[in-house]
């Protein structure tokens, strides 16, 4: 990407690493105090997780627009440099003035690019589409997103079928390279931020909600999927054992949070994430029932607010218990959820189309260098100084609290720059 | 459940039960997995948050009036659920303890279950009144200095030494003293889990099979959850068999089982099989509870350790009095009859009445109850509908 680095402001430097809504956000309000920023990416494109989703809440809109005014931003932005497809491999210095190398993989796909697709159409191979949650496939030449920033196609070499370029020769424009190599490429900087994010908790590991066992067990970020348009059933709610839609769904609360046995805390957003996804079920399938199980529902500060005008109408269940067993009617593909009532204590197994596990967030701090410290559940402390975390990997939050998070790291990078800048 | 007042807590009773094993309840946040997680938990009888809640808000009167802790035959799965870390299993254990020290009415149970000391210290005293009976001058007629003149040390003659009609009729003093004990105990959960309610008479006859069923069989322990559960049970059924055959023996059979000297009789080959089951099954518990890898032996109260470590000592010092009675050394004989005897009778006494080994009555009691209170609810349910119609 174009760089309009000042010679003036070298060493000024800040490096946000993850391109998610928290990074994005950290790096543009950096700019906007006159500090240059690296912003580099792990995947092809901008956008993180949040812009993966159908809507957030609470004003049940998509992200994708939001996201699209933050590219704009950054696109008109000759302060931030945008690499993808990179990685922090060596973090050396101290706070103030650090060594950072990068290592950037190849996309295969150059700024020639328009997308004209030309090479998927003759791509004979194909990947596991890891935005879908692998619920389905593209082609080894793929566009990472609709909204894709750097808006180029990409090429998973892994996938490809040996000594193929079917792709070279279809493009018109000369964009693609399947010889790229792998980069290095070393920036000097007085802090980094940490946005890398959160990954989901593995739903296998919760053995008794039967997510991986009985088929129709997705969780939440699944569910975001399926109703999105750019998802695997474009924005179709179907259930995946037979491809219709659902006509009972169970939303299962704390799918391994506040558990001793899996996540110890509450990742506060995924009783709004569930009463958000029941919004658009039944604004999809009116006829769908939905019930949530919940031990207690959290929607903390002005979400309550939220909650109060989604359960306004009675359209959802709401079940204090926490689900203990999921079972799979195996020749219905229906399950049976097992849980106790708590405020009447009935016992009661119901069946239901579909159950949707509210899976927490875990916070992604692999691969980044030591001098991070993430506390007892693995998020990141910003105790040290010219290393900070931003978003959700410094805590769990929603969108408008991660890019709040990322202001507030922002500004304690900008006091690292700042006490390098000489006096007077 | 009425659910207007919870009264005020017990604090007595929430210290009581933290004690006898259930520590870790104050950390239970109400979440219910453990109910949906129990295999036995049905939709009339939920456990264990039920009674997490009542042990936590120190809700004594209505503990003391629930099955649930009985209903339970701790597979843990619920425990194992569990994401506080709270141990309902274990918690329901230590309710276990708590009714059974709280039905009985001397005050003894809990004592006994509250210190160690006190549990050993009763077993050792009864110990030594049996042994005072052998060895006392004329003690009641028979030991080594009884009445009829000392046994004679050239061969076995253990009628000399202990008559088989005196041993039979102290047998017989014993089984009675723990019947009257036991069911005066028995007769107050009944009244526990009964008061208040209207129940119809017949159905305490109708519900009687499930009692009997449930006492000889313990066939709702095989629709327990854990993997673990069918070998527990069928282990269990043969210690039940164990015990009962030896109860059989020793209480009704004693003039033929009691061989007085160095012969033979057949009803020794029902004492082997007893024998043999006990051997085998306290040791395989005991084992288990010192691997502890089923969840059921993972924490183990004195009690736990003392009722099957006794019931070993009872069942290897009758085989070895057997050995040595068959070789024909008197003084060994005589001296093992004795300190079978003190471990037996102490057992019994402490363990039948006021111990675990109450359960034996305590179960199927509880079963059967909670089969009735269940009966009596859906009928007046179904006046309740009925004369709502005629209202309408």
């Amino acid at each position: 990407m174009a760089n309009a680095r000042t010679p003036q402001s070298e060493g000024l430097d800040i490096l946000v690493l993850g391109g998610g809504v928290a990074g994005i956000s950290a790096a543009i309000e950096a700019t906007e105090a006159s500090c240059n920023v690296t912003l580099i990416e792990k995947s092809p494109t901008l956008g993180g997780r949040a812009v993966r989703n159908h809507q957030y809440f609470p004003k049940l809109c998509p992200p994708s627009c939001g996201m699209e005014i933050n590219f704009q931003r950054i696109r008109k932005n000759p302060r931030i440099h945008v690499i993808t497809q990179a990685e922090l491999e060596r973090l050396e210095g101290v706070p103030g003035d650090f060594q950072a190398t990068l290592k950037i993989a190849p996309r295969h796909v150059n700024a020639n690019c328009t997308q004209c697709g030309a090479c998927a159409v003759v791509c004979p191979a194909e990947r596991p589409d890891e935005v879908n949650c692998g619920l389905s496939r593209t082609k080894s030449a793929y566009l990472p997103s609709l909204t894709a920033y750097p808006p180029w196609y990409a090429i998973d070499r892994q996938a490809c079928v040996e000594g193929c370029h079917a792709c070279v020769d279809a493009c018109q424009y000369a964009a693609i390279d399947l010889q790229q190599q792998p980069e290095r490429k070393t920036v000097r900087v007085a802090a980094v931020v940490a946005a890398t994010g959160w990954e989901s908790y593995d739903a296998t590991k919760i053995a008794n909600l039967g997510f991986g066992r009985c088929r129709n067990v997705v969780t939440n970020v699944m569910m975001e999927r399926m109703a999105s348009l750019s998802g695997p059933t474009q924005g179709k709610i179907l259930r995946p054992s037979d491809d219709q839609p659902p006509r009972s769904v169970a939303f299962v609360q704390c799918a391994g949070s506040r558990d001793a046995n899996h996540l110890p805390y509450c990742s506060a957003v995924c009783c709004s994430a569930s009463l958000k996804q029941t919004t658009y079920l039944h604004r999809q399938l009116p006829e769908c029932k939905t019930t949530l199980f919940y031990i207690d529902l959290r929607t903390p500060g002005l979400l309550q607010d939220f909650y109060s005008k989604v359960t306004a109408d009675g359209s959802v269940r709401l079940i204090k218990g926490k689900v203990g067993k999921i079972e799979e009617d195996a020749a219905t593909g229906d399950l049976i959820v097992t849980a106790e009532e708590a405020l009447t204590g009935k016992k009661i197994s119901t069946r239901f189309d579909m159950a949707v596990l509210a899976t927490g967030m875990v916070p992604n701090t692999q691969g980044l260098p030591e001098g991070f410290h993430p506390d007892e559940f693995g998020f990141l402390t910003n105790e040290d100084k010219g290393l900070y975390g931003a978003g959700c990997v410094h805590r769990p939050s929603e969108v408008v609290s991660s890019i709040r998070d990322a202001t507030g790291a922002a500004l304690r990078a900008l006091q690292c720059v700042v006490e390098g800048l000489p006096r007077g | 459940m009425d659910t207007t007042s919870i009264g005020r807590p017990d604090n007595d009773f929430i210290q009581d039960v933290l004690g006898l094993g259930g520590e870790d309840l104050k950390k239970c946040y109400q979440c219910a997995a453990c109910t949906s997680a129990c295999s036995l938990s049905t939709e009339q009888n939920g456990f264990p948050r039920k009674e997490m809640l009542m042990a936590q808000w120190g809700m004594k009167d209505r503990t003391i009036e629930d099955p649930g802790p009985w209903l339970c035959y701790y597979c843990g799965d619920c425990s194992k659920v569990c994401p506080r870390k709270a141990n309902p299993g274990e918690t329901m254990m230590a309710l276990r303890r708590y009714l059974t020290s709280y039905y009985d009415w001397t005050g003894l149970s809990r004592r006994m279950y509250r210190s160690g000391i006190w549990e050993i210290g009763f077993l050792l005293l009864m110990a030594a009144v049996v042994i005072a009976l052998f060895t006392l001058p004329h003690g009641f007629g028979f030991g080594l200095l009884a009445r009829s003149g000392p046994a004679p040390l050239t061969h076995v003659m253990l009628d000399r030494f202990a008559p088989v009609a005196i041993a039979h009729r102290a047998d017989q003093i014993l089984a009675l003293f723990l019947a009257v004990f036991l069911l005066s105990n028995a007769a107050r959960m009944f009244f526990f889990l009964t008061r208040g309610r209207k129940i119809p008479v017949g159905l305490y006859f109708t519900y009687l099979p499930v009692f009997a069923l449930h006492g000889l069989t313990q066939i709702r322990w095989k629709s327990c959850g854990s993997a673990e559960t069918t070998k527990n049970w069928l282990r269990h059924l043969f210690l039940v068999t164990g015990y009962a055959t030896m109860f059989l023996l020793v209480v009704i059979f004693l003039p033929w089982f009691q061989v007085q000297n160095n012969s033979f009789h057949w009803t020794s080959f029902l004492g082997y099989y007893a024998t043999a089951v006990l051997l085998i099954a306290t040791t395989w518990i005991l084992i288990d509870r010192v691997r502890k890898q089923d969840e059921i032996y993972r924490y183990s109260h004195i009690s736990d350790w003392l009722f099957p470590i006794l019931l070993f000592l009872t069942a290897l010092s009758g085989i070895l009095l057997n050995v040595l009675r068959l070789m024909d050394l008197p003084m060994p004989t005589y001296v093992l009859y004795t300190v079978h005897w003190a471990i037996a009778a102490p057992m019994l006494i402490v363990e039948v009445p006021f111990g675990k080994w109450a359960h034996l009555i305590y179960r199927p009691l509880a079963i059967y109850l909670a089969a009735v209170r269940n009966k009596a609810e859906e009928l007046s349910a179904e006046k309740k509908v009925d004369l709502s119609e005629m209202v309408a």
